[in-house]
């Protein structure tokens, strides 16, 4: 019995083992230690390779997820003349649609990211007097819109703690098409970039490339030059992808921040709908978005952004091609147009719903 | 005699071996450094549980005031005051096997976010540190380093 008690006694140290074990931590700060002595370590491997981050210190954060909704207000489109179609000014009430874009990080170690997204944006055309109109890009646009469904992708490959190379692709449908009836994947548009670049510190990274482009309409080979910057207080930056998009960051807090710049859009939609059904027309849409932006968590990685600035036409132009085969103008080509058409500018509306990445 | 003793002595080798197996989740524990360098976590045991503390910053001082750094990026604003170092930033860890480590979550003080968070040791001198939110696939991994007293 006294051995029984013994064995039991035993059991019980053992459980009660070491004092405290069993505390429960709810502070977040542990008593004051001499830190110093953290100072000087070394690695316990001899020595780890460190790669630079594809982000600098308060750079706004990615969007996983995006649903978005895009307004412009009223403007004219001025239409150039198409066979017997004279031309015409043709008023829109308003111009937008959703904007819904997921990119998610497939892999994401800091040696390597590949990402993966989707993307979907549809430009719906609201005419005053819709019956009124008689020429048929008018009367297309304002029946069916424009549609833009793409998937992309982006590499961040760091070689060392300062230099890094980025790679991007995607492949879009432009076009009036339907989901009912959606285009033939022939029409596809490819667009390309690669970036070699460096990350000096954590405050600052640039890098120059090329990249094969729709944003000035119609495909077009430029170079480019990526430069972020955020000042010591972080309060101050830079987010610039030129050509296609460059801003200066006001930072109020990590949550909230704001956005002053334009960025380019483009892309060539293809006309499949109505009189052109049998013909082989591309809208060659490039526009300058001069904007002020405001970003901010609503509730943890729930951020809404919204932004309100002036549309500028760059191109509205149609081209017609070969059995769909794309070509390249450039900016100094000669190459007539089908259409030379213009656009007024008018103000412009955004705003969206995003998850954004740790 | 031979029952008396069996009960207690099977109990005593339950929890040697439940300790034993603890000890492996052990091998968490020491110093580490994110792949930026800007930080050292010491990760200690507490319970069960694993918890990292930040313990030495490359910046400790506030360039602004020049004095030690506090969590001014916190959504808290009462937790403001309190200092980076000491903070503990990896919270509630538990040892699953298989050298992972689960069930926790990694505070940002850059951005004053926390994240769900898997650790996983690829050997006993490198971690993969995944922050996530809500699910893995929306996350980041950081690939942390072991350090070590100085060999003399």
């Amino acid at each position: 019995m006294r051995i029984q008690r013994i064995g039991w006694a035993l059991v019980v140290a053992c459980c009660f083992a070491g004092p405290g074990m069993m505390a429960q931590v709810d502070t977040l700060v542990e008593e004051e230690e001499d830190y110093s002595m953290y100072d000087n370590l070394d690695f316990a491997d001899g020595g780890a390779k460190n790669f630079c981050s594809n982000k600098i210190l308060g750079l706004s954060p990615a969007k996983l997820i995006s649903i978005g909704y895009d307004l412009q207000l009223g403007y004219d489109l001025q239409t150039d003349t198409l066979r017997d179609a004279l031309p015409e000014t043709v008023p829109f009430s308003r111009t937008g649609g959703l904007r819904l874009a997921a990119n998610i990080p497939v892999i994401s170690r800091n040696d390597f990211i590949l990402q993966v997204g989707a993307n979907y944006w549809e430009s719906t055309y609201t005419a005053a007097d819709a019956a009124a109109i008689q020429h048929p890009l008018g009367q297309n646009l304002a029946q069916n819109g424009l549609r833009t469904t793409g998937l992309n992708t982006t590499i961040f490959k760091p070689f060392d703690d300062t230099r890094f190379v980025v790679v991007q692709a995607s492949a879009d449908l432009n076009g009036d098409y339907a989901f009912s009836d959606i285009m033939p994947l022939e029409y596809l548009k490819y667009s390309a970039a690669a970036l070699y670049g460096k990350r000096p510190s954590d405050n600052k990274q640039w890098a120059v490339g090329v990249a094969r482009t729709y944003r000035v309409g119609e495909m077009n080979y430029i170079p480019i030059v990526l430069f972020n910057y955020t000042d010591a207080a972080n309060k101050w930056g830079t987010e610039i992808l030129f050509p296609a998009r460059a801003h200066v960051r006001r930072t109020f807090s990590p949550r909230q921040m704001m956005f002053a710049g334009y960025e380019l859009e483009g892309q060539s939609y293809r006309l499949t709908r109505g009189p052109f059904a049998e013909d082989d027309l591309e809208i060659r849409r490039g526009e300058l978005r001069f904007r002020l932006v405001y970003e901010q968590s609503v509730y943890n990685f729930i951020w809404i952004s919204a932004q309100a600035g002036y549309r500028v036409n760059y191109s509205y132009n149609v081209d017609e091609l070969t059995d769909g085969n794309e070509f390249f103008r450039g900016f100094f080509g000669d190459q007539p147009y089908v259409m030379e058409n213009t656009l007024t500018n008018p103000f412009y509306f955004q705003i969206s719903l995003n998850l954004v990445s740790p | 005699m031979k029952k008396i003793l069996t009960i207690p002595v099977f109990a005593v080798l339950m929890i040697f071996m439940m300790s034993f197996q603890s000890e492996n989740g052990d091998s968490l524990l020491g110093i580490w450094e994110p792949s930026n360098g800007r930080a050292r976590v010491k990760i200690e045991k507490i319970g069960n549980k694993y918890y990292g503390k930040i313990v030495w910053l490359i910046e400790p001082n506030d360039p602004e005031t020049g004095k030690p750094k506090t969590d001014t990026n916190n959504p808290d604003e009462s937790l403001r005051s309190v200092p980076l170092k000491g903070y503990r930033m990896l919270k509630d860890f538990e040892y699953k096997g298989d050298n992972e480590w689960e069930d926790g979550t990694i505070y940002d003080p850059l951005t004053g976010n926390t994240y769900n968070c898997t650790i996983k040791m690829k050997d006993k001198n490198t971690l993969d540190i995944r922050g996530y939110i809500g699910i893995s696939t929306f996350g980041r991994t950081d690939v942390w380093k072991r350090l070590e007293m100085p060999k003399k």
